[in-house]
């Protein structure tokens, strides 16, 4: 490939003929979906993010306040009602806390699996409350063959949950 | 030599080096196909829904790599001792490659992320910062798309291109920045199964041959563009009338 | 359909991600290398230096 400069002097007019009116509005919509980007990142993404044992203890993860919360379904915690109310309980570092959702969690939900949950705590006189809005399943980034020592992979797993249970 | 023969106008920005690459290209998107969807085994929590990460991942990748090779050859024409248009052409071919690449991969991750997360999009710091370098991209074609000589543009492109580089990092970090959602890398740290990361291997290999092939020949195109530019009213009259012709 | 990929809830979505990043590339090859046929009998040789 040639790399040497070639052209001296400034070259064609390019593309004048084109009308550049269509690169304008494609950058008008670009400034405009940049900005709604950055807007909706600052009023959603900022939802502070506590883990279960932070609340109430780590400043930001207050009772009332819009949070997301993170923590792993506990085994044999999930009710689910007719309407689809789901109820389960998160834990994490031996913490554990009930959540309330109004609707059937998607994707790979289940037991045992880490979840965040965005919405806010509660506090009655039984004790605190996640109510959430939307849970969302975080996996992590391990991945690992389906059926591959599977026995051996559910103890695994059991007993990382009843271990912080 | 060259020669205007039917069989060169009929590929007109190939070379013997192209080709070699073409086919390669093709084939390593074969053996992805085959090892993504087929051979490779489903993922115990995942199931099926881990085969998204064979083309996820490499579109991914090369994106960012792309958008890097923008930076550096738009740094290239600014500075005066290597200045050429044809690194210009490079810097855009790039861009254009960058930001489809960086399209297809917000499309496969939401997929992924309806069947993992269970949702389509958050506004989690990596999807938003990807989100932002597509659009940032995509507003740097248009800068190039707005006129002026081949020189005016050029220069103009490379000035944003390298700004827009300084996004490539602050997407790299706000995983580790900001708590999100998104999952670390995990092929650093050696958690994918190993027929898991052999297809993966397969599908960066793949990707990155193509995205050479289409860089060498989009880069090309432009080049021939901007020779018709050069070549003045007279030509575009002419295409204008060819055109009608085929119609 | 395939012995280690059972058809799921997930396969098409799967399957849809596979179409629509091959399928993108592909459609913006074509054009590229058709684009490239339809301008290249108009530029002089000299300006197509890889031929």
């Amino acid at each position: 490939m040639d790399l040497s400069p070639r052209e001296a002097v400034p070259t064609a007019q390019g593309r004048k003929r084109k009308r550049p009116w269509l690169a304008i509005s494609v950058l008008v919509v670009v400034f405009v979906a940049g900005g709604l980007m950055v807007a909706k990142f600052l009023t959603s993404a900022v939802d502070y993010y506590c883990n279960v044992d932070e609340i109430g203890t780590k400043s930001g993860c207050d009772v009332g306040r819009n949070i997301r919360i993170q923590g792993t379904v506990q085994a044999g915690s999930v009710e689910k009602a007719s309407s689809g109310a789901t109820s389960f309980v998160i834990e994490y570092h031996g913490v554990s806390m009930p959540v309330q959702v109004g609707s059937e969690p998607s994707g790979i939900f289940k037991e045992c699996i880490p979840v965040v949950v965005r919405g806010r705590v509660a506090e009655d006189a039984t004790g605190k409350v996640f109510e959430g809005d939307e849970v969302i399943v975080k996996h992590d980034n391990s991945y690992d063959a389906e059926n591959k020592d599977r026995v051996e992979q559910a103890n695994a797993e059991a007993a990382q949950c009843s271990q912080k249970g | 030599m060259p020669d205007l023969s039917p069989v060169s106008i009929a590929r007109p920005t190939g070379t013997r080096f192209s080709r070699v690459l073409g086919i390669a290209s093709l084939v390593g998107i074969a053996w992805l196909v085959v090892f993504g969807l087929f051979l490779s085994p489903n993922d115990a929590t995942q199931k099926a829904g881990v085969r998204i990460l064979y083309i996820h991942v490499p579109s991914a990748w090369l994106a960012y790599l792309a958008f890097i090779v923008t930076g550096v050859s738009s740094a290239a024409y600014l500075f005066k001792r290597t200045r050429s248009l044809t690194w210009d052409r490079i810097a855009g071919a790039s861009a254009e490659v960058g930001v489809l690449f960086m399209g297809v991969t917000l499309v496969s991750g939401s997929l992924w992320g309806r069947i993992s997360w269970g949702i389509f999009w958050t506004w989690d710091s990596r999807l938003t910062t990807t989100a932002f370098l597509f659009v940032t991209y995509i507003g740097y074609l248009a800068v190039r798309g707005l006129g002026g000589t081949h020189q005016q543009r050029a220069r103009r492109s490379a000035i944003i291109a390298l700004l827009a580089t300084l996004e490539v990092p602050l997407v790299h970090f706000s995983v580790k920045w900001w708590r999100p959602l998104h999952q670390q890398e995990s092929v650093a740290e050696g958690k994918l199964d190993g027929l898991m990361l052999f297809t993966l291997f397969v599908g960066i290999i793949a990707f990155t041959l193509l995205y050479v092939w289409l860089v060498l020949h989009r880069q090309r195109v432009l080049a021939m563009e901007d020779a018709l530019d050069d070549q003045g009213l007279d030509v575009a009259l002419a295409e204008r009338r060819a055109e009608g012709a085929q119609v | 359909m395939l012995a280690s990929m059972s058809v799921s809830e997930q396969t098409p979505y799967v399957i849809v991600s596979y179409v629509v990043t091959l399928g993108g590339i592909a459609v913006f090859a074509w054009r590229m290398l058709a684009r490239a046929r339809k301008i290249a009998p108009q530029v002089r040789e000299e300006d197509r230096p890889w031929t």
